[in-house]
Order: C-alpha cells, then structure tokens, then sequence
C-alpha cells in the first residue's frame, strides 16, 4: 500500500516539474470582440524596415491590443497617481501593462546604475536629465534608445531637449514640470505676519527671523534630510550667486581651471548651512525628517519655512483644503546673500532601455503621454505640475507665482547641476558629506575639496580632455 | 591491547562495516563537483585579481593594466577607504562576541535551566532567522525613527525619556544600532547549534561533576565550555565571514550614513560598481576575500589547537 502511494506522490511530482517547466504561452490573442485600437497619433508612419544606420529612427507605429507588461523603474518622489492614472488608462486603450517600480530615493541611483552596468535595466528608467549625467550616470548612448523622431520630440521646449541630448540625438522625454522657477523657500504668511517678520535679502536677516522664530517655539525650516538629495539643494542651486561673485565660474570649473575648494562663496555658502543646522534651525529630527512629510508638516502650522518647488502651496492644498494655496510665500535661498532666482531645464527624465524587448511599446507609451489631452489631465492632476515643457497646455500659474516670477525677470541664472559638469552625478556623494558635515565629521572645506576630488575621478574615467 | 571479542551472527555485518570504513572512492568521484567549483568561483575570483590591477570601468571598453593604483587609493589616507574597512572590522569583531555571547546564555538558560515550554521559547527566539533582512530592516527603520518611531515612543510614555535616541541618524548610535538589530536577528540562529552542540555533551560528564561537588559556573567553564569549542568553532567562522560580507542590514537600515558612519566594505564595493568603477569595486573585493580566507583559515586553526590542547 504504501509503494502505491509512495509512487502516487513521485508520479505527482514530477507531473507537476514538468508543468513547472513547461514554456509559458508566447501570445495572447487579442479579444475579438472588440476592434484593436491604436493609440494615436494615428498618421504616425510605421517603421516597416529598418533605419538607415545615419538617420534616425522612424516614428513608431501603435502598437494594437496586446498582453505586454512594461517595467518603469524610478526614484519614489518622481511618480504620482497621475502617472499610475494615466498607465492605467494607456492600458485599457492598448492592453499594455505600466509595472510601475519605485525605489526610495535615497537608494535609486545605486540601484539603477547597477542594474545599467549589469544589463538588467528595466524597459523604461527614470533620470535626471543633464549632458553629463546621460553621458556618465546613465551612458545613454549605450543604453537608450534615440528618440530624436518621435512625434513629440520636435514640441518639446528646446532648453529642456538640449538637456537629454547627445551629440545631436534625444534620449529622454522629460515629462516635467522644469519651467516654473526652481527650488525656492517656501513660507508661511500667518506666522511671519504672526511675528512681523520679513522676506529676507541677506543672510544675516534670514539668521535673525529663524532665530526669532525659534525662540518663539516655531521651527524655522522643515529640511528632510533622510531621503539623502534634498538638502544638498541649498548648495548646487545657488549656481546663479557663485556666477554673479565670479563671472565665469562655471566655464573655469568645466575647464578645469578653477576648484570648488578655493571659492569662498562655496566656502561661505557651507558653512552658513552647517549654521542653520548646528543652530537648530532644521528642528531637532532633521537628519530622520522624510521628504514625503512634507505637505503634513508645512500644513501643520508647526514649521514656518521649507526649500520647494513653486508648486509646493497648490500641492499642500490638494492634500489639505483647509490650507490654502495663497497661504505660502516664496523667496530665494538667501545664503551668501544670494538674491537670484535658481533655474534648472534639467529634471526627472524618462529614458528607453536599449536592451528593452518592447521598444516600440515604449515609444507608443511616451506618445500616448504627450497628447494634449493627457499632458492637460497631468498637469490638473498633479499639484507638483504647473506646467509641463511642451506647448499647447494650459499652466496653473497662481497671482503669487506670476508676481514672484515677473519680479525675478531679470534676476536669475542656471544652477550649478546643470551648468558645471561632474556635479549631479555625485548628487548623493554630496548629501552624505554634507551629513558629515552636519555631524561633525567633515568640515565644509572637506566637503568642497570631496567634490573637487570625485570631480577629477569621473572626468579622468571618462577621459575628459581638460583633466588628462 | 584491546581485544574485541564478535558475535559470529554478526560477523558479517561487522565485515561490511570495515569495508566501508576502510573504503577509498576513486578520484573521478569528485571530478564533476570540482569542475563547477572551479568554474563558477575559483576562475572568477582568479578573473576578479587580475581585473583588480586594472582601469576597468563603464566608460570604456578598453582595460588597461594599472599595477597597484586601484590599491593605492584604497590604502590612502584621504580617500575614506581606511574607514569603511574600520567599520567592517568592528561590526565584525562586536557582533561576534555579542551574537555568540547571548546565544550561548539562551541556550544554556533552555537547555539546563528553563525546562518548561522551552521548544516554544527556542522557536520565538529562532523565529527572526527566518525573516528576511530586507523585511526586518524595514521594520527596524520604523521603529527607530526618532521622532515617531515606537522605541522613542515607548520610552517617552513610560518616562524614560533620558533613554530615548536618535538610534540611526546620530553618528554615535548608528552603528551600536545597527549591530542591535543584526543581533536581534541573528542569535536565534547561533542559538539553535549551540543547543544541538549541548545536547550531543553527555550527560554523565555533568553528573560525575556533580557528585565530585562542582558548582554550575564550574560544570559551564570546565565541561561545557571545552565540549563545545567545536561548535563554537563553527559558528565564529560564520560570523566573520558573514561580518565582513556584512551589506543588505546597513543598506537598508542607514544606507551607510548619517554621513559614512555605517559604510562599510561591502557598501562601497557595491557604491564603486554602481559608479562603473569596476576595477576599483574588484580591488576591494579581492581584499575582502583574502581577507576572509585568512581569517577563516586562522580562526580554524587556533580553535582547532584549542581543542587539541
């Protein structure tokens, strides 16, 4: 009896190994009951041979009703329920799945890289565009597809494709919104009228109201520094005042000529941040304050100032109706005494992976995210977004922004990520020496002359002419 | 001289079992076992030595031999590296002494103290072996919050209030918090053996001590202790090589911050791969895996000596 069952179950077992290994079904067929539908453009020319090796690639042709799962891998701050919203709708329209894959920020650019230089990268990746981080971070000519012909390549705001282009092609769609202003503080009207208090235009000022603020109970300033990117904002974004101090900076740093270690803006800049930290201006938590807090904190009342986007008092608002948007101010980052506006075309970019098997899925994906239509539902659907970098859409420019963008007209300039070369692919380097700094263990001249040193590294890896 | 004496019925028996312990396997046994063994590791890690005197990287396609440069860097005083072996050397050495220090209390304490529901107590203690770091750190990153976190939490509503950290993000705590939460993990596991190695020590020896009027401190210094050096043996040798290896907790956990006060070699292995600097990232990993080899080479032996002794 028990050889009968003993056989039973090895019979079952191996049954099932073979069927365990059996090859899954290749396809799908459509359903027919309903008519294969395309995602537009519907006069897109299909590819129906290979490009020539010296053109670029042709449009892609939709793709019709298919089982075909797309992975998007991206740092967790870089996707709202718009985007999940807007997936969901590209896959009713096409049966095509968006797997979105989100990865913590502090983690994200390890994680992609990795996955880059081991060939495992998911169909579409997410990166921060700028020429020297698809060179070096992302080595997009080797991992991207050229997207140069694609419909909405040739719409897309110029200042933003010259970002995700190289050597004349585009590798990047950057879905958006880089043109409202870049990171500024962003502050509480009640309580600065509460204490009469101020914008600042120095750093001494803004010394004074934190101090004022503090001592009336009120943090100053909510700085999330556990996520590992936010706060190194305070120093890259201030390109605009280390150009006004030293006309050129940037040209000399990109040819090697000047160090970041013997500017004393950048010195001053530093050691003014460690200031406000050391001073306990950041509040006692900083180093654990999470970056997705921030719309609770800031709606809180508790805390009177934070670094954001110009969009950050409409997005508090959708989390929050009882705070209104009108409720926020904006100046700049007042460190050295800066007074100009920060601006960055560069910005979380979509990227297709060379190795992807579902190349032309992807690129019908990005068209179908560039139709008017959609880029409209983005933009009045996400509180980050107030526009996007493409024309035809209307923005959400409020009274306060428009004021706030019309007074820096004339006063404004490129962040240093953007401007010099070899910094924002060491974004994360950055933020764990400035950790260091805040810590202790490093003092800011150390953290200037880290830069230098990765600096050096990166453009000796890729045999940059100015460093050999 | 010994003289065995055999019952006949079972000479035969006896016969078969002297074959098969005197018994020599031809070599080509092993043939296969050691092709794969030498293809899928000693040949990469030979490949890994040789790529770690070169400029292999990401940017380019082409390698070039540089000597001893990738070493250098890591030896070099202002480059950092210094502190992350640091790191891993004292993660190593204090998660040794304390996972084996607790697990060997547990398990004397269920072995020869606590009788009464003691499987249940091995299982609960054995039970986070079997999370998975990933989830584990994840829980432990929460519950260490300073701010929110339950064990500040905990301590404030109960007025201990002067006890309350910030566990992970105080340079000064970090790593005592991190070895906390490997420690919380992995002594189920060290228990676990050094039980089974209790329970194989018999009980006579303990019994025989009793009568000739040793204490239990004397029992535990001069029987339990030299019977179980071998296993103790063992499981030091796991902990080093899981020490120095040591990643997926400090990832998680703090990502080797506040600042690089948790880095350690193999987070900034993985740092440099993710950089594309290969040659570099195969440096330090040549490093650790000599490293490793040494030391559990040494550790074997001085045990081993011990026991001889």
């Amino acid at each position: 009896m028990k050889k009968i069952i003993y056989a039973t179950c090895a019979f079952l077992l191996v049954a099932l190994l073979i069927a365990g290994c059996a090859a899954p079904a290749t396809t799908v067929p459509a359903p027919t009951s309903a008519p294969p539908t395309t995602v537009p453009p519907t006069n897109a020319p299909a590819p129906t041979q290979p490009p020539a090796p010296t053109q670029p690639p042709a449009p892609t042709q939709a793709p019709t009703k298919q089982n075909i799962t797309l992975t998007y891998m991206a740092s967790q701050d870089w996707i709202f329920d718009a985007d999940q919203a807007l997936g969901k709708k590209f896959e009713e329209k096409t049966g095509i799945h968006i797997d979105f894959q989100i990865v913590p920020s502090d983690q994200y650019f390890n994680v992609l890289k990795t996955k880059l230089n081991s060939g495992e990268a998911p169909d579409i990746f997410g990166g921060q565009s700028g020429v020297t981080d698809l060179k070096l971070q992302y080595d997009v000519e080797k991992n991207a597809v050229d997207l140069s012909a694609e419909p909405w390549a040739k719409q897309e705001d110029p200042l933003v494709t010259a970002q995700s282009t190289v050597n004349g092609k585009l590798y990047g769609l950057t879905y958006w919104d880089t043109l409202s202003g870049g990171w500024v503080i962003n502050y509480n009207k009640a309580i600065f009228k509460k204490y009469n208090l101020s914008v600042p235009t120095t750093y001494a000022e803004f010394k004074a109201l934190c101090q004022k603020l503090l001592g009336n109970g009120i943090q100053p300033l909510y700085e999330p520094i556990s996520d590992g990117w936010h706060h190194v904002l305070w120093f890259p974004e201030l390109g605009p005042r280390y150009e006004q101090v030293t006309p050129g900076l940037a040209d000399q740093l990109n040819a090697n000529k000047a160090k970041f270690a013997d500017n004393p803006t950048m010195l001053t800049v530093l050691t003014q941040l460690k200031e406000l930290y050391t001073l306990g201006f950041m509040g006692k938590n900083a180093l654990s304050d999470a970056y997705a807090d921030r719309d609770k904190i800031m709606a809180s009342g508790k805390v009177a100032m934070t670094v954001m986007g110009t969009a950050f008092p409409q997005e508090v608002e959708q989390a929050y109706p009882d705070v209104k948007a009108d409720s926020f101010g904006f100046f700049v980052m007042p460190l050295a005494d800066n007074q100009l506006l920060n601006l960055n075309p560069a910005g979380p970019t979509k990227f297709i992976y060379s190795g992807s098997k579902h190349i032309a899925e992807v690129k019908a994906y990005f068209n179908f995210l560039t139709q008017p239509e959609n880029m409209q539902y983005y933009i009045d659907n996400n509180p980050r977004a107030l526009t996007l970098p493409f024309p035809g859409v209307k923005s959400k420019f409020t009274p306060e922004l428009q004021a706030f963008m019309d007074a820096h007209k004339d006063k404004r300039g490129t962040v240093y990520q953007t401007a010099v070369n070899y910094v924002n692919p060491q974004w994360m380097d950055i933020g764990k020496d400035l950790v260091a700094m805040f810590t202790g263990t490093l003092d800011p001249s150390g953290v200037l002359k880290n830069i230098d040193q990765r600096r050096a590294d990166m453009a000796k890896t890729a045999k940059d002419p100015n460093w050999q | 001289m010994n003289i065995i004496y055999i019952n006949p019925a079972n000479l035969t028996t006896f016969i078969q079992q002297l074959i098969m312990r005197n018994k020599v396997y031809p070599f080509y046994f092993v043939i296969g076992a050691l092709v794969l063994y030498l293809l899928f590791f000693v040949v990469p890690s030979l490949m890994g030595f040789f790529y770690a005197f070169t400029n292999w990287n990401s940017y380019s396609s082409d390698v070039n031999f540089v000597g001893l440069e990738n070493f250098e860097l890591i030896f070099s005083a202002g480059q950092g590296y210094l502190h992350y072996i640091a790191n891993t050397i004292v993660f190593t050495v204090v998660t040794i002494i304390v996972k084996t220090v607790i697990a060997l209390a547990l398990a004397v304490l269920l072995t020869r103290g606590v009788r009464r529901l003691a499987p249940l107590y091995r299982m609960i203690i054995y039970l986070p072996a079997v999370l998975p770091m990933l989830a584990v750190s994840l829980i432990f990153r929460s519950i260490l919050n300073p701010a929110t976190g339950l064990l500040n939490t905990g301590l404030h509503t109960i007025g201990l209030d002067f006890l309350a950290q910030k566990w992970l993000v105080d340079p000064s705590w970090a790593m005592p918090s991190v070895i906390g939460v490997d420690t919380w993990k992995g002594v189920g596991y060290l228990m676990v053996i050094m039980i089974a190695g209790i329970e194989a020590i018999p009980s006579e020896y303990f019994e025989a001590a009793a009568i000739d009027g040793a204490n239990s401190w004397k029992s535990f210094r001069h029987i339990m202790l030299p019977q179980l050096t071998p296993v103790l043996a063992v499981t030091t040798v796991l902990n080093l090589l899981y020490g120095l290896k040591v990643f997926d907790i400090i990832f998680v956990l703090t990502n080797g911050g506040p600042g690089h006060a948790t880095d350690t070699v193999y987070t900034i292995i993985f740092d440099e791969f993710s950089k594309g600097r290969y040659g570099v990232a195969t440096a330090l990993s040549s490093l650790l895996f000599l490293a490793m080899i040494g030391l559990g080479y040494l550790v074997i032996r001085v045990m081993n000596r011990d026991i001889e002794g």
